[in-house]
């Protein structure tokens, strides 16, 4: 499976794997939401305590599903794009492998205390440098296969995919640079520059390419604007990548890098409304789509939480905003939103299109499908209100002087709503396991190619 | 390369361009320019602290404690300066709150405490969603500890040390103002009326105007439980302040002297359904008059008419409201 040189099995690959992944870390993080409810649950065992279970999960979620996922949807979309063959499935596949023992062992690593200690990087100096090399090889194929295309012309989603694998390498390495050493707070820059550009770098540009590419294909209607598009993509390049230090904007760092910090991520309104404005323009008077054409719903889902999570972010960055709200559960809510609301619907709507065309195969029911939009949906909504409020009653505590342990008693409602949204997302994507596998393994649908006609090979 | 690539080289190189001014200004120039001195509240570890700041490190510790104080943090001790940071690598800073704030957390409970905490949170925190560490090994659990009451201690020691039994003395020989006189209570009169008469009321009975709007109401002073605060105690309330109620952090706005001045005037408030005070029972109403009479030349001084000291026993202020 893994040494295949067929052509997108390592996309393919890529996408079934993320998927496992997938469920895996959803399971940890509802084993973590359900510590907060039942704290004494884990008693005695160290491997489920909740602060050994969440770098497992950040870290599972982030590199095992959504960026697996990501990648096997850009190998697949890249050689349509540019009309060619990709450079090397073999090498991608091989990737694909040493990625999938990446995840595992450094997932083992981490619930079992093996860990950097730094926010987002913290898998131990062996996993970091097979996902170094694994970056670097996939760079590789995909810029080759840029460079040997046969279209003239480079469609937006490109410019994102192939400057998120520019990118990435290079913000991967610094953030995970253990053999320099640099004094604390210096470690804390470097550590936030690397924790906000992984995502800005890696998520949301190869997120926002997959939803330039999956928007006009679903919908059948040519993009809105491509200079528009451009802006967006220019203004995101220059605009992100210094705004990480607003994650640390009350400590003593120097206060010309918080400002710039600031001031960069307000500016990042810019390319997020030309993408919106962008998308709406490419759907306006096609909304009816969406009845009947699941992958579209996902990714305009997706759009619409991308929304959320990018007006907050500028506003909570700014200093008075963030006074207010940092440091508590508000900031795990927009997180979510972000990697869990907006990329990862991005992914579904791609994977829901992209696995029939990969494997010449209806997705196996249409029913499941759509239960798990709907769980999904749903248990996100949940998840987000609960956060989001919550986080405004810690930030209350807070700010009246409250000690931790007077308004920590108000906060159970929460963290069980948490675990029920939480539930219900785990429960719809045990459903998408199963769709998954029974499409793969080849099992005959249950529906007719009509009702989804985008879940089906036949058009497009 | 064939000739449709040749579009792109411009836009490679502005990508390449920006991206290393970005990497510039914001990985290397901070490192570069960005070297602060190791304050003298840095903290150079044991190599007990040491084991203890590993152990904090690999269960996860700081995914809900942080170790930074921000302006606006109550309760938490003094700010932070970024020297001292210098020997926390890897940093520590943390992001969420779940837990309360760690930066000066060392010397706030004794190691018991921690023990306790660290086998069952809920035993000596009610309702805390801290996970049991049970499984910590004794040399791991004392190495914690250990590591716990390291962190800030110098800092809380320079800065709050004015309660120690040993620092109080001290203090209390500098101040300037004498909270028995009734010179300094009259004093404190003024800054009463100026600063709390509003929620306090004039009489300090916890109806001022404004106590109607506030949630949590404010004191009245005349309750018994007020009668058995010390003089230490009323000033580190006044400066302190009340968390969770709308009373300020007076230390942030008041001098020390105006504070202790404060505390002559609330230590004079009568305790209610004190209709007159104990003294009065054998006074000779008329032998007392005749002892206070004020001369027509007193009358007349420059002395301020707010001041009148009395040489018998105070006259009762606020009785019987």
């Amino acid at each position: 499976m893994f040494f295949s040189d067929e052509e997108n099995s390592a996309s393919r690959n890529f996408i079934i794997t993320a998927v496992i992944w997938l469920v895996v870390g959803m399971t940890l993080g509802l084993t973590g939401a359900l510590e907060f409810t039942a704290p004494d649950m884990s008693t005695g065992i160290a491997q489920l305590t909740f602060s050994r279970i969440r770098p497992a999960h950040v870290n599972t979620v982030a590199f095992g599903w959504l960026s697996m996922a990501n990648i096997g949807i850009v190998l697949y979309i890249i050689p349509t794009l540019t009309r060619s063959k990709l450079f090397s499935n073999k090498l991608a596949n091989f990737v694909c492998l040493l990625w999938n023992l990446a995840i595992l062992f450094g997932g083992l690593c981490l619930v079992n205390g093996y860990t950097e200690g730094r926010e987002y990087a913290e898998y131990p100096v062996p996993i970091d440098v097979v996902v170094i090399i694994g970056l670097l090889t996939l760079s590789f194929v995909v810029y080759m296969t840029a460079i040997t295309r046969t279209v003239k012309k480079l469609y937006v989603s490109l410019w994102y995919m192939l400057g998120a694998f520019f990118w990435m390498p290079i913000v991967y390495f610094i953030g995970n640079r253990t053999f320099i050493r640099l004094d604390g707070l210096n470690d804390g820059i470097v550590n936030w520059f690397y924790g906000h550009n992984i995502l800005g770098m890696w998520f949301t540009t190869l997120g926002v390419g997959i939803a330039y590419y999956m928007i006009p294909k679903l919908s059948g209607r040519p993009l809105w604007s491509h200079s528009l598009s451009m802006l967006g993509f220019w203004t995101i390049a220059f605009f992100y990548a210094p705004t990480g230090t607003h994650h640390i904007l009350q400590s003593p760092v120097p206060e010309w890098l918080k400002a710039l910090a600031v001031v960069f991520s307000v500016a990042l309104v810019i390319p997020v409304i030309t993408v919106l404005t962008n998308f709406c323009m490419t759907m306006k008077g096609n909304w009816w789509q969406l009845a009947n054409n699941l992958p579209l719903r996902f990714v305009l889902t997706g759009a619409f939480f991308y929304f959320t999570t990018c007006i907050q972010g500028p506003f909570q960055a700014t200093r008075s905003i963030n006074w207010y709200l940092h440091f508590t559960q508000w900031v795990v809510g927009h997180a979510h939103v972000a990697l869990l609301g907006t990329f990862t619907f991005f992914d579904f709507g791609a994977i829901y299109y992209i696995l029939p065309r990969i494997l010449k195969r209806q997705i196996y029911s249409v029913a499941l499908a759509r239960a798990h939009y709907w769980f999904t949906l749903i248990g996100f909504l949940i998840f987000f209100a609960a956060m989001t409020i919550g986080g405004l009653v810690q930030s209350a505590g807070w700010h009246l002087g409250i000690p931790v342990s007077q308004w920590g008693l108000e906060m159970p409602p929460y963290w069980v709503f948490r675990a029920i949204g939480g539930s219900l997302m785990w429960f719809g994507n045990i459903l998408f396991l199963i769709n998954v596998i029974q499409t793969a393994r080849g099992v005959k649908p249950l529906n007719p190619p009509d009702i989804e006609p985008a879940m089906s090979p036949a058009k497009g | 390369m064939n000739s449709n690539n040749k579009n792109y080289i411009l836009p490679a190189i502005v990508i390449l361009f920006s991206f290393s001014m970005i990497m510039f200004s914001t990985v290397l120039l901070p490192n570069m320019i960005f070297k602060p001195k190791p304050s003298e509240f840095a903290v150079k570890y044991t190599p007990l602290e040491a084991r203890g700041r590993k152990i904090y490190m690999k269960e996860g510790c700081v995914y809900c404690h942080s170790q930074f104080v921000r302006p606006q943090d109550r309760d938490f001790g003094p700010l932070v300066m970024a020297g001292d940071y210098v020997y926390e690598t890897p940093n520590l800073l943390g992001t969420i709150r779940t837990g309360p704030d760690l930066s000066n957390e060392g010397g706030k409970h004794p190691d018991a405490w921690h023990l306790a905490h660290f086998k069952n949170p809920r035993t000596v925190t009610p309702g805390s969603v801290m996970p049991p560490f049970v499984y910590l090994k004794d040399d791991e659990m004392k190495a914690l500890i250990a590591y716990v009451q390291s962190i800030g201690k110098k800092r809380l020691v320079k800065y709050q040390r004015i309660y120690h039994p040993d620092e109080l003395d001290k203090v209390l020989e500098k101040r300037k103002v004498n909270v028995d006189s009734s010179a300094a209570a009259n004093a404190g009169r003024g800054i009463f009326q100026q600063n709390c008469a509003t929620c306090h009321g004039t009489h300090g009975l916890g109806n001022g105007p404004n106590a109607i709007a506030i949630g949590k109401k404010p004191a009245n002073f005349s309750r018994p439980f007020y009668k058995d605060y010390d003089d230490v105690t009323w000033f580190w309330r006044v400066s302190e302040g009340v968390p969770g109620t709308r009373m300020p952090q007076w230390e942030r706005l008041l001098t020390a002297e105006q504070r202790w001045y404060l505390v002559a005037f609330l230590k004079t408030i009568p305790r209610e359904n004190e209709v007159y005070p104990k003294a009065y029972e054998n006074l000779n109403a008329e032998k007392w008059v005749e002892q206070n009479i004020i001369s027509e030349k007193e009358l007349n001084s420059q002395k301020p008419a707010m001041i009148i000291e009395t040489k018998g026993p105070p006259p009762a202020a606020g009785g019987g409201h």
